[in-house]
């Protein structure tokens, strides 16, 4: 028997596939057109879309609102450029990348978990703040104007090896980068441990009482999207060849915020879904208009007012309903088959 | 359905670019249309609009009309940076110009040098840019904070010798190195320095700075805040009495048409280096300043305006003496290129692709800009220090 966790998955792993076939055919399809600005444009969408399924995994399942997870994006982003300016090796950059943020995320976590509500938003927002800001002061790491002079990496696969300087190969790269921490989330998620993640955002005063810690799967949660996050940020560097303080600001957690809430928070695909959208509409409005701030303010608006469940939450109810239909059908044939 | 449109869209592009490339020279606009640095933005879009009408009514460059294509970089490089690719590889642009954040001139230069394009900044200070991180496509129209500390330290040298002298700036990366390149140029010249401190961006009371400021009894203070920064700090300066018998200098942002207003008396006998003053009294400046606030609906133009109107007569005379719109061509013809601006001749260094240009000396009198002195071009440019080419 399935239990509500495990249709809700399904109906996400649905719209995963949907998502990964759309891009593996707009990949090849503008590959073969010969495009490279559209091809790196949906690069950026899908790394930024990490960020945005890390900031799912806190607000949509464990119930935290973080407003500084670009902290360890930028984490990340900044040790990927320092080890690729060394040694230009990929699989090093990605490894320290994750593994800053993962030293990052406990200390980060130790603070802010000691807090609720609205004090840990406002404790993660200014950890990210402080750091930036640091930076930005820092002459050995480029200070305001950023680090330029990452080289163009190869990324070995053991059976084949790759070029992040090819617009194609780097975008499948990274859209099977996605893929397996969408598949890894999933499977943490759908798990005991997962559940408890979950029922903290439920209703956390009730989780102590049937006998599991609050502090542990939170804190495990925090660290987990910081790494994610952080790993996610070391492919920054990779693909636009240069890392600024900007990318820890404000405006870079906020906007990857607005990307859950548009998507719909709690699906963790949806966080995917609305990373692409708001950088192609950006893009498009934003060569078109000077005022485009103010268009994705009010598309904002109207998500939260109108689709509380994010785009999201549109289809997501009709493909749960049909799961359950099937569901039921196979269980039916199975009792018919052994009486 | 998105897939479609995004192929649908990237097909059409590809196949319009070529018939129009054929057409027009397309230069590439990449500035900060929205945000803290719109002002600046402006005053480029305004310079530029108005130097490619000219060069359209007067035939062109190589006899085609110059279209300019505008992107907004919000003065963050990371969007910037998309921006920038967005005008090389959609909009197949020739040339990009525009940009002012140091840190976005840095990061599009490298991006330049990968799709072999050429660009140049009208705006941003940096020396670097011309200097450490020099870049063989990029190209600097407008002074560098080098430039303008000369100015300055020359008339100190003149105006105020053996001054004391006591340095105030913003607490980030710009203000230390402007006040790292005024100190060394002011030693020297002989003045001594008596302290420095550095106040956070938007400090609203730089009262706690006034102690040190007058234990050190400095009779120059020399400082590179901006914008409300610089409103608060000199009314203050005012208030508190610290203001008397000191002569205040600073960076060329610092007080500018946007804030003198705001400042009021407590501006008056700021002086500062820069490479243009609506004052300049040539025959071509005066038919510049005309049409510029015919153009802006009144506005006067200040140095990013006309700089940027600047750049595109700097790509005219290079593009025609190349014969082509060709890179490497056209970055032959670019390296010591000499060319009229309405602010005099400019020469592009071709050591370190830094333009070398008369610089001037204002001071404030009466609530408005006096130029008090100028210092040539050659005197003013200071070492080459560029190392890759």
């Amino acid at each position: 028997m399935l239990d509500r966790l495990d249709i809700s998955l399904r109906a996400n792993h649905v719209l995963f596939v949907i998502l990964f076939t759309a891009a593996f055919v707009f990949g090849v399809m503008a590959s073969m057109t010969g495009d490279r600005f559209y091809l790196r444009l949906a690069t950026e969408a899908l790394i930024l879309s990490g960020l945005a399924l890390s900031i799912d995994i806190l607000l949509g399942f464990t119930g935290l609102l973080s407003l500084g997870q670009a902290l360890f994006f930028g984490v990340g982003a900044y040790v990927s450029a320092l080890v690729l300016r060394e040694v230009p090796s990929f699989w090093l950059a990605l490894g320290a990348a994750s593994g800053a943020s993962l030293v990052a995320g406990v200390v980060g976590g130790l603070i802010a978990n000691r807090v609720r509500g609205v004090y840990f938003a406002l404790i993660t927002f200014g950890m990210a703040q402080i750091v930036a800001k640091i930076i930005y002061n820092t002459r050995s790491l480029g200070a305001s104007d950023g680090l330029i002079g990452i080289p163009v990496v190869e990324i070995p696969l053991g059976f084949v090896t790759l070029s992040a300087g090819n617009p194609l190969e780097f975008f499948l790269v990274v859209l099977g980068g996605i893929t397996l921490i969408y598949a890894g989330m999933s499977y943490v998620l759908s798990s005991p441990f997962g559940r408890v993640m979950i029922a903290l955002k439920a209703n956390e005063k009730r989780v102590p009482y049937l006998g599991y810690s609050t502090w542990a799967p939170r804190m495990v949660a925090y660290v987990l999207a910081a790494v994610i996050a952080g790993t996610v940020g070391g492919l920054y560097p990779m693909l636009r060849g240069f890392v600024s303080p900007e990318l820890m600001f404000f405006s870079a957690s906020g906007d990857a915020l607005i990307m859950v809430i548009i998507g719909g928070s709690g699906t963790l695909v949806g966080a995917i879904w609305g990373a692409i959208l708001l950088v192609a509409f950006k893009s498009v409005v934003g060569s078109w208009t000077e005022h485009h701030l103010i268009i994705v303010g009010l598309m904002f608006m109207a998500a939260v007012l109108f689709m509380k469940r994010g785009l999201i939450g549109l289809v997501k109810p009709m493909i749960e309903r049909r799961l359950v239909r099937i569901e039921a059908a196979r269980e039916m044939r199975k009792e018919g088959k052994a009486p | 359905m998105k897939t479609k449109f995004w192929v649908a869209l990237a097909t059409t592009t590809a196949l319009a670019m070529p018939a129009l490339a054929q057409d027009a020279i397309r230069i590439g606009v990449l500035t900060p249309l929205s945000g803290t640095y719109a002002g600046i933005g402006q005053q480029v879009r305004w310079g530029l609009e108005l130097a490619a009408q000219e060069i359209n009514t007067s035939g062109g460059i190589l006899g085609r009309p110059v279209t300019l294509i505008y992107e907004d970089s919000q003065a963050n490089p990371a969007v910037a940076m998309q921006r920038a690719e967005r005008l090389f590889d959609v909009e197949n642009v020739d040339f990009l110009t525009g940009t002012v954040s140091s840190g976005v001139t840095l990061a599009v230069g490298e991006l330049a040098e990968r799709s072999g394009r050429l660009m140049a900044t009208t705006v941003s200070f940096a020396d670097s840019i011309t200097g450490a991180r020099c870049s063989p496509n990029v190209f600097r129209v407008n002074a560098r904070a080098g430039q303008q500390s000369v100015a300055l330290a020359s008339w100190l040298a003149a105006e105020r010798p053996d001054a004391r002298v006591f340095y105030l700036g913003p607490d980030y990366e710009m203000g230390r190195s402007t006040v790292a390149a005024f100190r060394s140029n002011a030693e020297g010249v002989g003045a001594t320095s008596v302290g420095e401190t550095f106040a956070p961006l938007d400090s609203a009371d730089y009262s706690q700075y006034f102690g040190a400021l007058r234990s050190a009894r400095p009779d120059v203070l020399y400082t590179s805040v901006a914008g409300n920064d610089t409103v608060r700090l000199f009314t203050q300066l005012e208030d508190f009495g610290v203001r008397a018998n000191l002569t205040v200098l600073g960076a060329s942002g610092t007080v500018t048409s946007q804030n003198i207003a705001a400042i009021g008396a407590a501006a008056e006998g700021f002086v500062t280096g820069v490479g243009y003053s609506t004052l300049i009294d040539t025959p071509e400046h005066t038919a510049f300043l005309e049409s510029f606030r015919a153009a802006s609906g009144g506005a006067d133009p200040d140095l990013y305006g006309a700089d940027s109107y600047g750049v595109l007569f700097a790509y005219q005379a290079a593009a025609q003496m190349a014969g082509t719109t060709d890179t490497d061509a056209l970055r032959e013809a670019f390296r010591g290129l000499t060319w009229n601006t309405p602010q005099g001749v400019k020469t592009i260094r071709a050591g370190d692709h830094q333009a070398m240009q008369q610089m001037y000396v204002v001071r404030v009198e009466g609530g408005e800009f006096r130029i008090v002195g100028n210092v040539s071009a050659a005197d003013a440019i200071g070492d080459d220090l560029c190392e890759r080419f």
